[in-house]
């Protein structure tokens, strides 16, 4: 496990200076596990691509593609094989509260409460209790569990846990949202709800987003930019830019014909990936 | 388990009372001098409580079950966490246990006191041991099964190594630990008593012995049910603990409903 230092993101004397305009620079990132039992498996083949500041990127593509581990290598929690990954023009050496990740599994702490679990961040990066009580409360409201800030983690629903997932991970305030499937294990209402709450919240600051999903129209809805991945090894097929306009309104978007063209486009594309799976 | 009695406590009644009853026909029908009918040492028990010396011996034997058990999970707990996290860890400490796992802790009472002798420590020692043993493995359990993404959240808000296992690894494996805190509990009795069969000077296991080789058994057996009610007493108050410490672990019925 790594340390979970932050590095200085500016002024590093070791290094050229230069004007970050992508906050996220991934170049030649290939993961592979070398397993006793079942040989090379290459998880990741060269993935070389730049997310600028601001941008809601999505990483779309069927399981086992390798989607999430790039997720994580950007995160700091796994490193890659080769390549580098750079935030702020900075390496990527371990994780940071730069980066902040929210998962499927939501990953709260059961033994805090909904508000302990939001102001951990912050009273990580030395606030009084007073002020993480506070900022956690704005961002519980924010998600709407005001009235839930005192119950477990275990009393809540599915939808109501990552709502916590996400006001904690916004609590320590990140440059870049990390999202693993966060909205995988719910069921397709609650997904809806969620979708629209995150881009709601996403058009107050407009924070730089990376989204990981299999789900095509998610990843229309929400996103500026698809990049498509294969299965094994898993390289980038294609880059789609989503060129429609912003704040999105899911009803208007459904009878929006270039949103219905580019589901089918990258659905297609993804179908006629399907014999690679096998 | 299913709610049976509507009365708290009274099927456990029930239950001592059947135990009284078959005790009473057993030493009837076999008639032996090492079973007495539970008669007599029911009377005893209050001559046997009220004396100063029975409650100064009981005091001795829970003071160094005490100080054992919370040395040894000061110990246990760490060590058990550690090896959950890490491989090199696990690697190093797992041949070490499990050569000492199935060991009789008390059989290395004569060993002890020759080390350190008769005294208190040599007792507590081995309560130690015979305490330490079950919390590493579930304390290993519980860090072992620690979600990753959970670890990775924290590391995140900038947690380092060492902060994760105080501050994650450790309240998300409590639950785990708390069941060998609990098998511990136990051990601690066992190992209390045998240690004062070993080595009397003071104690609850020294009254027992004493009064076995003189053959009081009325005092043998009021003994034994002072020991099995310490023990009743030590898990009630133990698990009383673990509830409060875990509350947040136990399954919950009031889900809350609504936006979803």
């Amino acid at each position: 496990m790594n340390g979970g230092t932050v590095l200085p993101l500016v002024g590093r004397p070791d290094r050229i200076q230069r004007v970050a305009t992508n906050l996220i620079e991934i170049a030649a990132v290939s993961k592979v596990y070398d397993t006793s039992q079942r040989g090379r498996h290459v998880a990741l083949s060269e993935i070389s691509f730049d997310v600028a500041e601001g941008q809601f990127v999505s990483i779309l593509g069927p399981s086992g593609c390798g989607k999430s581990t790039l997720l994580y290598i950007v995160g700091g929690f796994v490193d890659a094989t080769s390549g580098s990954v750079r935030v702020s023009g900075a390496p990527v050496t371990g994780p940071g509260p730069d980066r902040g990740p929210v998962f499927q599994e939501f990953a709260l702490f059961p033994w805090k409460t909904v508000l302990g679990n939001v102001m951990y961040g912050p009273l990580q990066q030395g606030l009084s209790r007073t002020q993480a009580a506070t900022r956690a409360r704005e961002l519980l409201g924010l998600v709407h569990l005001t009235k839930y800030e005192s119950f477990y983690p275990k009393e809540l629903s599915g939808g109501m846990k990552q709502r916590v997932a996400l006001a904690r991970t916004l609590a320590y305030q990140p440059k870049i949202l990390l999202m693993d499937e966060p909205f995988g294990a719910l069921d397709a209402l609650t997904r809806k709800h969620l979708q629209n709450e995150l881009l709601e919240i996403w058009e107050r600051d407009r924070k730089t987003v990376m989204f990981v999903t299999h789900s095509v129209e998610e990843a229309v809805f929400l996103s500026d930019r698809i990049f498509v991945m294969t299965n094994s090894p898993g390289r980038i097929r294609k880059v789609f830019d989503v060129a429609l306009p912003r704040p999105r309104v899911r009803a208007e978007l459904l009878v929006d014909r270039r949103y219905q063209e580019m589901v089918v486009a990258i659905e297609k594309l993804m179908d006629e990936q399907e014999p690679e799976l096998s | 388990m299913a709610r049976v009695n509507a009365i708290p406590g009274l099927s456990a009644l029930i239950a001592c009372v059947a135990l009284l009853l078959i005790w009473d026909g057993l030493s009837r029908a076999f008639a032996v001098s090492g079973l007495p009918p539970p008669w007599g040492p029911l009377r005893e028990l209050p001559n046997l409580l009220t004396e100063p010396e029975t409650l100064v011996n009981i005091l001795a034997s829970l003071r160094r079950m005490a100080i054992g058990f919370v040395v040894a999970i000061a110990f246990a707990v760490p060590i058990g966490l550690m090896m959950g996290r890490s491989r090199a860890v696990a690697a190093f400490f797992n041949p070490l246990f499990m050569v000492i796992y199935p060991v009789p802790k008390a059989a290395l009472m004569p060993l002890i006191m020759l080390w350190i002798g008769i005294g208190d420590m040599a007792k507590v020692l081995v309560i130690f041991l015979g305490v330490s043993l079950p919390v590493v493995y579930h304390s290993f359990q519980g860090a072992r099964s620690v979600e990753e993404k959970m670890l990775w959240s924290a590391a995140a808000m900038g947690l380092s190594a060492s902060q994760r296992l105080r501050r994650i690894v450790l309240p998300a494996a409590l639950p785990e630990i708390m069941v060998g805190c609990r098998t511990g509990v136990v051990l601690a009795l066992i190992t209390m008593v045998t240690s004062e069969m070993i080595a009397r000077q003071s104690g609850v296991g020294n009254i027992f012995f004493t009064a076995l080789d003189m053959g009081q058994y009325d005092t043998v057996y009021a003994m034994i049910i002072i020991i099995g009610a310490l023990g009743f007493f030590c898990d009630v108050g133990f698990e009383a603990v673990r509830r409060v410490l875990v509350a947040w672990a136990e399954p919950s019925h009031q889900i809350a409903v609504g936006s979803a």
